[in-house]
């Protein structure tokens, strides 16, 4: 019943009236099941995962070796000075932040447009979300110079304290928004697995897992009371992670925009990270999904067409981000303010003028060769452009941070920002631990919705004619 | 219990019929009879300056639905989109409307041309001397004049219809294809048609998106010569979007009322409908606050003038309005199922959006004329002007549905549409 | 398994039946509640099947009423949060901390939107997440479904039908040939383990241990805190604490702690600064006239002590002794040095600078009700810091200080007043004393009616040199924009009315004091004597 064989049709082609499929290869529910299933159930992982977890895990070593250098010798072993106090921890932080946007964009917003197709990928999506958030987190967390008293950020009476955060200060609401949107996405993440959990509980042979996977799908049995309000949360949840994901990469926004630092302070700065962290998300889930499916066989399920989807939301809000530079240029000039005109016409021609032109080529060039189909259907070329859309994303928030920073209002102040060795381990660091634990997570729990997966492919067996074309997101709309 | 597959339109009536050719003289000499009227009652109330500002408010109005449903109709084939199709013509007669606001622009560039600046400061040079900033020196007058200098590439008549001119090429060439295009597949259901469009819309959405933002810099930004805001286009967009979905949903109960396609649109098209007017009413407060919240943190007076104005005792009113009744009050209202698919509240709510839009347009453009006093004038002219173009705008719509079909009856997704369930 | 014959005891809890496909699944539940009358029964399916809600018979979830109520709350709670801990003044167990930063009123909801609006996407989704746990009865890890081999495959390909023993139509036989009727591959019988319902040992005792476990830092933290130690403070970053620095007007080498730091003296003569070099001239020298950058007479001999520089950590060798002993004081300027002239402007611009740098402390209208005093002194009470008032400046005192003193007072500092010389221009420091000195003034001469004209008269008859200008301006203090509004606003109201509020009292302690600071002062000039001066200095 269960075909496995590698026979893939191409689903790339449109054909008006009728939707391509999303499950591709003769699969029905079983072979569903047993292709994400038999990942957790294999003996071994492939080789190559041993021995790109080996390389990632001795990066993540590496990085706590150097937090813990941070520590003792304090934040002077960054590059970080005067002007640029906010220098690449920053510049990692909401690069990281705008990584994790992808995830829950897909789980929420496209689960509300009733996008079917973000079946197969978003729990590898939101998977990715908490470990960018997680890489995200820590940078401004040990940037914070005394981390030991880390906990005063948030409004917890103290005696010797004897005071409450700054509740109008941004920084703040990055606190706020930061570890919310790392509970929520945790909280979306988890319930979406429940189902699948139970699927795992149910086929697995030793007792470790059958333990380990009995209590945290607890104890889950596909009742359909249980699916109803199930799905209502489900809902519910989607439709408060929508504006969540807004707001997270608003709020980092607000980080620069409510300042008066010239090249910071635009308007544009909410919609225009917001559509700049979807690009990069989008990116990074097409660099990691291209090899795992390949790593663990799942072009079935995770097929051309769901690749080529997501290359075209690349070309779209890389477009948006495009119009937002362009915006700001125009605007820098027609506002008539000098210090707002002399901080862009820098970043083009100025000191760090070959990063702001990685940037645009990365960012607004390179995409665009998703217009042509060949190379939004081709996994191996389209992993090369998302990297360089992600070097090119990393150079956006390296522009804005440090650009601005670095030629001050006080030209006597002006300087030329350097990374240190420490300030270059942290960032490859930070993507020895995303490795890890995405690793991980491909090799122990479900890498694809199955639930999902399977509520929308049409019904087996079921041959009442009017039922074949059956495909809607089977929802309940509480709200 | 499974309901049989309908794949074709069943209903009798699918066009407007002789109807549609009544409504249309009653929208044109509604539109001449009140638009008259508010030219004569702004002689004594205003003259000429108040009748252009209440005149570019209207326009701009009417304007944001015809683009909002234009990008509908685009952003439909772009997503490939079945649910929506039912719903397509309607924003197509819609987007035809921009030829209507082609002719309607003239009395704002007309006069501009002949070198008048009631409307618009900067069209007389030297502006920026007399332009009296409303925070107490916050510009130094030498400034602003420098900057006169360096606007007046940007801040002048040529190249404001230049643009104009050009703007509206892009967008009625692309209405009419897409209008034409439906049309035929009307009569052949050719595929091929779809993926046309469907390819077409891709790069159409990106002259769109530029076309837009300078169109919104051009009619409603420079009002305030001095002010300026990256965020402004994003904020016009958003409200577009909503006024042009209210107005579908709008016209849709309309013609359903009256006995036209009342199988083909049914609640569940309306539930979707709801829920993203719903997202749009979030957006658009999401802009808005945003917007208002950067200016309003950063301090800075060369941007905060422009709050400044609206919060003035005469106009806070307005923006407290604006904030409850744009934004809150419709985002509680539609939040529950149950609302969303009662067609009568429907209407009252497409209804109360469009006041709201209109409201939002009437405080973005009205500060500008009396930017001196800070005083608020009863909105009459405003309102006579808002029947009198909304009269043409019917005819507009009446004029281009003719006796062509309401729905697109072969188009390729339509059995998906009419299958449509919103669980 | 179900060998077991000891005591056995079993109870039926449905008839469990097996369908292949959703669609003949969705049909037997149609059945099962029109044809059959069940109204107990439950379906389960490996994902979510549309349209099954229907055929069953589940009425609409809750769930949604209950995520906005709590939503709504915490929209309430992020609100009142906010309010509390950063606009509220009273203190009921925490104090607020209401204070103004970046210009911001510290009550401006406008910046509380982002936090209010975070606090409801997290409350609600809890809400949803637990509320969709708890409405489910999960978690539930003991289910006699799950002892069924066959049920294994529901969370795969499978799907079942429970009609429950509860139903009132519920007959083992009957049931079963009806569901047999209407589709199922399988029919088999649930039966409940009633032996051992007990928790199991093993994991309550885990459980135990893991609270425990958990229990363990809290409890250490809060021992911690009521306990004196003697050990030596844990130093988490030793070059941040000791570190190999002179500090300022530092002799000899530094033991911080008990640890002795190695020191090289960088320069000949135990010092840690370079020797000024020939010729270097001082700020102060810059202006030239000694008189107007001191303070003091020229024909002073007295050395002003206060300007002695000395370390707030280090008092001089009997310090407190000599404090009380009224060391000679040098001859004060009793009258505005020549360059000052004392007009409005002058007095606006003291009226700015003071509002800039002493109001904090030395309150708006100088009673030293500065809100840095307010705090400190609240911390003070309780004994959380250590705080010498602040001085009220019409504390008689206060007064009757000649105009010399109180800038030297600024240029050096006193107490905990920390010196202001290389923050405030010389001149400016002048206006501020002419400032200071009108609102000393404006208290000991009330006029309630003509607050604003009493003011006028005292400037204008203080310098008639200037008589033209005063003439025309009608304003003591004018406008003052550079507050950014706000503070200068304020002041106005709070100025006005001081006088009228207090003009009586004041009146009566001044004379007290007056009598007071005469034989406190004794070894100073008569104090009526700077008074006079003062006035005819002022106005």
């Amino acid at each position: 019943m269960a075909t496995t064989a590698d026979q893939f049709v191409d689903n790339t082609s449109d054909d008006p009236g009728r939707r391509a499929p999303l499950v591709t290869g003769g699969l029905d529910y079983t072979g569903v099941t047993e292709k994400v299933a038999g990942i957790m159930e294999a003996e071994k992982p492939p080789k190559i995962w041993y021995v790109l977890f080996g390389i990632s895990s001795l990066i993540t070593l590496m990085l706590g070796g150097l937090i813990l250098h941070l520590l003792m010798k304090g934040t002077g072993v960054w590059g970080n000075n005067n002007p640029v106090y906010w220098g690449w921890p920053i510049v990692n932080f909401v690069f990281w932040v705008g990584i994790g946007h992808a995830g829950t964009l897909i789980s929420a917003i496209l689960f509300l447009f009733r996008q079917n197709w973000r079946t197969s990928i978003n729990r590898a999506a939101e998977a990715m979300t908490i470990f960018a958030v997680v890489c995200a987190g820590m940078f401004p967390g040990i940037h914070i110079g005394r981390v030991w008293v880390f906990y005063w950020l948030f409004p917890i009476p103290t005696e010797h304290l004897a005071m409450w955060p700054n509740f109008r200060s941004p920084l703040l609401w990055d606190v706020f928004a930061v570890s919310t949107y790392a509970t929520v996405s945790l909280v979306f993440w988890y319930m979406g697995m429940i189902p699948d959990l139970a699927t795992f509980r149910d086929r697995s042979r030793s007792k470790i897992k059958k333990f380990i996977y009995g209590l945290f799908s607890l104890g889950w049995t596909g009742s359909c009371r249980h699916w109803h309000r199930y799905e209502a949360a489900y809902m519910i949840l989607a439709a408060l992670a929508t504006p969540l994901v807004l707001s997270v990469h608003t709020i980092v926004s607000f980080d620069f925009a409510v300042s008066q630092v010239p090249g910071w302070h635009t308007t544009i700065f909410p919609p225009y990270f917001v559509a700049g962290a979807i690009f990069s998300g989008f990116a990074m889930v097409i660099t990691l999904m291209v090899p795992a499916r390949k790593l663990f066989k799942l072009e079935n399920l995770i097929t051309k067409r769901h690749l080529e989807n997501m290359c075209k939301i690349i070309v779209a809000t890389g477009m948006m981000v495009g119009t937002a530079y362009g915006i700001e240029f125009f605007i820098a000039w027609y506002s008539g303010n000098p210090y707002e005109g002399f901080a862009f016409i820098n970043r083009v021609f100025g000191n760090y003028a070959w990063a702001y032109w990685i940037m645009v080529s990365c960012n607004v060039i390179v995409p665009q060769l998703f217009w042509i189909k060949w190379c939004r259907t081709t996994p191996w070329f389209m992993v090369v452009v998302c990297i360089f859309v992600n070097i090119g994303m990393w150079f956006e928030r390296f522009v804005i941070t440090i650009t601005s920073l670095s030629r001050d209002f006080v030209p006597s102040s002006w300087a030329y920002f350097r990374p240190t060795l420490v300030d270059i381990g942290m960032l490859i660091g930070s993507f020895g631990l995303f490795t890890t634990l995405f690793l991980l997570f491909l090799r122990y729990l479900p890498v694809v919705a199955m639930a999902e997966v399977k509520s929308v492919m049409p019904h087996e067996h079921g041959d009442h004619g009017d039922h074949d074309d059956h495909e809607e997101k089977t929802a309940a709309d509480p709200a | 219990m499974h309901k049989k597959r309908r794949e074709k339109v069943t209903s009798p009536v699918i066009t407007l019929g002789d109807d549609g050719l009544k409504l249309r003289w009653i929208g044109l000499v509604v539109g001449v009879i009140f638009i008259a009227a508010a030219f004569i009652v702004s002689i004594p109330f205003g003259g000429f300056q108040r009748f252009s500002h209440a005149y570019l408010l209207n326009f701009c109005f009417y304007a944001s639905i015809a683009l909002g449903s234009l990008f509908f109709v685009a952003i439909l084939y772009l997503t490939r989109a079945g649910w929506g199709v039912t719903l397509r013509r309607i924003a197509e007669y819609l987007a035809m409307g921009l030829i209507l606001m082609l002719v309607l622009l003239l009395p704002i560039v007309i006069p501009m041309f002949l070198g008048y600046d009631d409307l618009y400061i900067w069209n007389a040079e030297g502006w920026s001397k007399d332009y009296a900033v409303p925070v107490e020196g916050s510009v130094d007058m030498h400034a602003t004049e420098k900057m006169e200098k360096t606007k007046s590439a940007f801040l002048n008549s040529g190249r404001f219809i230049l643009f104009n001119v050009v703007y509206f090429a892009i967008w009625i060439a692309a209405a009419t294809f897409f209008l034409k295009t439906s049309l035929k597949q009307d009569a052949t259901g050719a595929k091929k048609i779809s993926l046309r469009n469907q390819a077409i819309s891709a790069p159409f959405m990106i002259l769109f998106a530029a076309t837009l933002v300078f169109a919104s810099f051009d009619w409603e930004m420079t009002l305030e010569p001095l002010w300026f805001s990256t965020m402004f286009p994003v904020y016009f967009f958003a409200g577009s979007v909503l006024g042009a979905l209210s107005m579908i949903v709008l016209v849709a109960l309309m013609i359903q009322r009256s006995g036209r396609v009342t199988a083909e649109i049914t609640i569940d098209h309306y539930h979707d409908m709801a829920k993203l007017m719903f997202a749009f009413v979030f957006f658009w407060g999401y802009i808005a606050f945003s917007q208002f919240m950067l200016i309003w943190y950063a301090n800075l007076p060369e941007e905060s003038f422009w709050f400044e104005m609206r919060f003035k005792p005469e106009w806070v009113g307005i923006s407290v309005l604006l904030l409850f009744g744009h934004v809150l009050i419709p985002f509680m209202g539609i939040m529950a199922r149950t609302v969303r698919r009662n067609k009568n509240f429907l209407l009252f709510a497409s209804i109360y959006l469009l006041l709201m839009h209109w409201i939002d347009h009437w405080w973005i453009v009205m500060p500008s004329l009396t930017r001196e006093t800070g005083a608020m004038y009863f909105p009459i002219v405003e309102v006579l002007l808002m029947i009198g173009m909304g009269g043409l705008f019917m005819s507009s719509f009446c004029y281009w549905a003719g006796d062509r079909p309401l729905v697109p009856v072969k188009d390729p997704w339509l059995g998906e549409a009419l299958n449509y369930e919103n669980a | 398994m179900t060998q077991s014959n000891t005591e056995k005891e079993t109870r039926l809890v449905g008839l469990l039946a097996q369908f292949d496909d959703p669609d003949s699944l969705m049909q037997a539940c149609e059945s099962a509640r029109v044809d059959g009358g069940y109204t107990r029964m439950d379906a389960f399916t490996p994902f979510p099947v549309h349209g099954i809600d229907q055929a069953i018979g589940i009425k609409r979830t809750i769930l949604p009423f209950i995520v906005l109520f709590v939503g709504l709350n915490a929209c309430l709670g992020g609100i009142v949060l906010q309010w509390y801990t950063n606009a509220a003044s009273f203190s009921p167990i925490f104090p607020g901390y209401d204070f103004r930063i970046s210009g911001k009123p510290t009550w401006s909801l406008p910046a509380n939107v982002p936090v209010i609006f975070e606090i409801i996407v997290l409350s609600s989704a809890f809400a949803a997440f637990f509320g969709m746990l708890i409405l489910n009865k999960l978690p539930r890890l003991a289910n006699p479904l799950h002892r069924i081999s066959r049920f294994k495959r529901v969370t795969n390909d499978r799907f079942f039908l429970m009609i429950e023993e509860r139903d009132d139509n519920f007959d083992l036989e009957q049931t079963r040939a009806q569901l047999n009727d209407w589709g199922a591959v399988e029919v088999e019988e649930v039966n409940e383990d009633m032996t051992d319902r007990k928790f199991p040992a093993v994991i309550k005792t885990a459980l135990i241990l893991l609270l425990v476990v958990l229990m363990l830092p809290p409890v250490l933290i809060y021992r911690a805190r009521g306990m004196v130690s003697r050990s030596p403070r844990l130093h988490v970053v030793p070059d941040m604490d000791w570190q190999l620095k002179y500090e300022a007007q530092e002799i000899g080498p530094t033991t911080l702690e008990g640890r002795k730091v190695e020191t090289e003296y960088l320069f000949p003569g135990q010092s840690a600064a370079q020797k000024q070099l020939i010729g270097t001239v001082s700020r102060d020298e810059i202006v030239g006239d000694s008189e107007l950058t001191t303070g003091i007479a020229k024909d002073n001999t007295v050395p002003n002590l206060n300007a002695i520089p000395t370390s707030r950590y280090q008092e001089p060798p009997g310090g407190e002794q000599k404090k009380q002993e009224n060391p000679p004081e040098p001859k004060w300027l009793t009258k505005f040095p020549e360059s000052i002239t004392v007009n409005d402007q002058l007095l606006a611009r003291g009226r700015e600078r003071f509002n800039i740098y002493c109001s904090v402390c030395h309150g708006i209208s100088g009673e030293g009700d500065g809100f840095v005093n307010k705090r400190a002194m609240e911390l003070a009470l309780t004994g959380k810091s250590e705080w010498t008032e602040v001085k009220n400046l019409h504390d008689p005192t206060i007064v009757v200080q000649p105009v010399g003193k109180i800038f030297d007072t600024i240029t050096h500092g006193r107490a905990t007043m920390g010196p202001y010389r290389d923050q405030i221009d010389v001149n400016d420091r002048w206006a501020i004393v002419a400032y200071v000195k009108a609102l000393q003034e404006l208290k000991l001469t009330p006029k309630p009616k003509e607050d604003a004209n009493s003011g006028d008269g005292k400037t204008d008859g203080g310098k008639k040199a200037d008589g033209k200008k005063a003439d025309g301006g009608k304003k003591v203090e004018p406008k003052v924009t550079a507050g950014k509004g706000d503070a200068a606003k304020k002041s106005d109201p709070n100025k006005k009315s001081d006088p009228n509020k207090k003009s009586d009292s004041d009146k009566k302690e001044d004379k007290k004091s007056d009598d007071a600071s005469k034989t406190e002062n004794g070894k100073k000039e008569d104090s009526a004597d700077s008074k006079k001066e003062n006035k005819s200095d002022d106005g």
